[in-house]
């Protein structure tokens, strides 16, 4: 500990490592939990309530007709934060210069605001409004490949409720951009009771989208209106309906895992190897000190206690470096516009803001500790089985 | 005057790494050393002075033979006991002065002191005592590379005599220095074995070493050649 360089440059390898260690998970976290996020808060919601057997096989003929009484155990759930009915339905739409197949979805504009944020994806032309019965909000995408824009009419056709043709005609409101080609591409809004209208269904609707005070709850609070609800009734999270999703981020989850440890081994060399040669440097001093009567197994106590404290010393300062550079780049967040596109495909978005979690700093750093303990076993064993003669002449 | 150190039949034999060729070092030395001699092994390089010092502190192991130093045979302890005994019995006086460089001069001298468990008070006492007999008051806290070559090697005097050893043995300590600090060295060591009365036994072929000796052990070749037992040698 007296050579300050080398006590530098150990505290360095431990520190830097810890820190890259940590900002990667806070990092790698963010951008799982901006996926999730984005993913739920741009069009599924927390929560969708259907109909049992309405996520399997998709129709009007699986739709709610006693909204109101669903909506008053919503209301008293102390979980959910808002929810939004909605009607959703395969239909077709056609403009004068093509035709496409599209998930058409009726919204209260209002409710659906305090849902989802597909009104901020408008990039050109204007959310609905409530009162609005033959507007519409169609992907930019979609758009294109109809030839339409802002102002223009498209036809919207497919089965009503009652068997009969459901066809009417729309002047496109505003052009959705939201960067996932599933919605740009695929995606038509109207109006709840103009969708009601169109499919002649009345006050029904297929759907409740539901959004949760926190998404972390989406297990509980699931479980909690499954119980409420019934057998009638299909409670599904985000997991649920996007399995897809979940499976990529398990994935996802497994693969940062392997990455981590990955870093952690390198890092362990760096440890070993500047240990190891604080180690080799002191061949002679060790000599030294034991032709004068220390023991190999003092010998052995000094580098894994000297090891320790360098550890320590090192947790300390990667682990209060990592926590600023979370802290910081959690305000500031960390552009990567350069793949924006990639990432929104992702629905990750161009700027990732990393996560802090003290759990993962302190297991990181209670891990790193370990380490340079556990790796300075072998230099300590090697220093105190030293010859003195042989190591005072080296 | 009772024995302090005496070797039987000792013999050394260094097998060369990679080559069967065998290098007798020590063949068959038989010596005593008495409680307060102030003796001097001679001999031409490679005549196994330093060797024989080696094994008589403990930090080498005979091929063959028998070393008691104050009562106890050196071959029969396991490392750990050896280096107990080197810690309580034995003070080294390099020809390197072989310090801790990131030690100061007095956290050197009290090394050994510290290692014996005297109590911190009681080891800067005896330090400041001792740098002021070796006139090295002022460089206390200095680090060796701080220090002169004749300064280091003061500070290696202290360190041995720090531990009250039994024996002090000193591999070539004036090989390093000019032949006044030398010569200055070797009175100090001298004042100490008069005034303390340790033992001390050098390795050199320094003639001014062996004219302040008071006995001169010969070796050549491995073998003993010579001793004066208790008048120096005129050569």
């Amino acid at each position: 500990m007296r050579n300050r360089a080398r006590s530098f440059i150990t505290i360095a390898a431990v520190a830097v490592g810890l820190c890259a260690l940590i900002f990667l998970k806070a990092f790698i976290d963010g951008a799982d939990h901006q996926m999730v996020s984005n993913y739920t808060d741009l069009f599924v919601g927390h929560l969708q309530i259907h109909k049992t057997g309405f996520q399997k096989n998709m129709g009007l003929d699986k739709s709610i007709n006693n909204e109101e009484s669903l909506s008053s155990v919503l209301r008293k759930t102390p979980s959910v934060e808002a929810f939004s009915p909605r009607v959703k339905e395969f239909a077709l739409i056609s403009s004068s210069e093509g035709s496409s197949g599209i998930l058409l979805l009726g919204v209260d504009p209002e409710r659906e605001k305090n849902v989802t944020t597909l009104h901020q994806k408008i990039r050109e032309g204007e959310n609905l409004l409530p009162q609005d019965k033959d507007q519409i909000l169609i992907g930019r995408q979609l758009a294109e490949n109809l030839g339409v824009t802002v102002g223009d009419k498209v036809v919207i056709m497919s089965q009503a409720f009652d068997g009969s043709i459901a066809a009417a005609a729309y002047d496109v409101k505003g052009l959705i951009d939201a960067g996932a080609e599933e919605i740009d591409k695929n995606l038509a809004i109207i109006t709840l009771s103009a969708a009601q209208d169109l499919f002649v269904m009345e006050r029904r609707i297929s759907e409740i989208a539901v959004r949760l005070h926190q998404l972390d709850n989406v297990d509980s609070a699931g479980r909690e209106l499954s119980r409420a609800f019934g057998r009638n009734f299909e409670v599904l999270n985000w997991k649920d309906i996007s399995p897809m999703t979940y499976q990529w981020l398990q994935f996802d989850q497994v693969f940062t895992g392997l990455i981590l440890f990955i870093v952690l081994l390198v890092v362990a060399g760096g440890i070993l190897n500047t240990i190891l040669m604080g180690v080799l440097e002191r061949t002679k001093e060790f000599g030294i000190m034991l032709a004068l009567g220390t023991k190999p197994a003092q010998i052995s106590l000094m580098v894994g206690l000297e090891s320790f404290f360098l550890g320590l010393a090192g947790a300390l300062l990667g682990a209060a470096s990592g926590t600023s550079l979370i802290l910081l780049f959690n305000k500031i967040g960390i552009d990567l516009s350069a793949i924006s596109d990639a990432l929104n495909s992702f629905y990750i978005g161009s700027v990732i803001y990393p996560i802090f979690s003290p759990l993962s700093v302190g297991l990181y750093a209670v891990i790193i500790l370990l380490l340079s303990i556990a790796i300075s076993v072998f230099p300590a064993i090697k220093a105190s089985r030293l010859s003195p003669i042989e190591a005072i002449r080296s | 005057m009772s024995l302090i150190c005496s070797v039987k039949n000792l013999t050394r034999i260094y097998h060369q790494k990679d080559s069967d060729v065998a290098v007798n070092a020590l063949d068959g030395v038989s010596m005593e050393i008495t409680d307060g001699d102030f003796a001097a092994i001679a001999g031409p390089s490679g005549s196994g002075k330093t060797t024989l010092l080696n094994i008589l502190g403990g930090l080498d192991t005979p091929t063959a033979g028998e070393v008691i130093i104050d009562k106890t045979d050196l071959t029969k302890l396991s490392a750990p006991d050896l280096a107990e005994f080197r810690l309580r019995k034995i003070g080294f006086v390099f020809q390197a002065y072989n310090l801790i460089g990131t030690l100061s001069a007095y956290e050197n001298a009290e090394y050994v002191a510290l290692l014996q468990g005297v109590p911190q008070d009681r080891r800067l006492y005896e330090a400041k005592q001792l740098f002021k007999d070796l006139g090295m008051e002022p460089y206390l806290r200095r680090r060796p590379s701080q220090l002169s070559a004749g300064q280091q090697q003061r500070v290696a005097v202290a360190r041995a005599i720090m531990a009250r050893p039994k024996i002090i043995l000193a591999d070539e300590p004036t090989a390093n220095l000019d032949s006044k600090t030398g010569s200055d060295l070797i009175e100090l060591m001298h004042a100490m074995n008069k005034h303390l009365g340790i033992t001390f036994v050098f390795a050199t072929h320094d003639r001014m070493v062996m004219e302040k000796a008071g006995r001169l052990i010969q070796l050549h070749d491995g073998k003993l050649a010579g001793d004066s037992l208790g008048a120096p040698l005129k050569t």
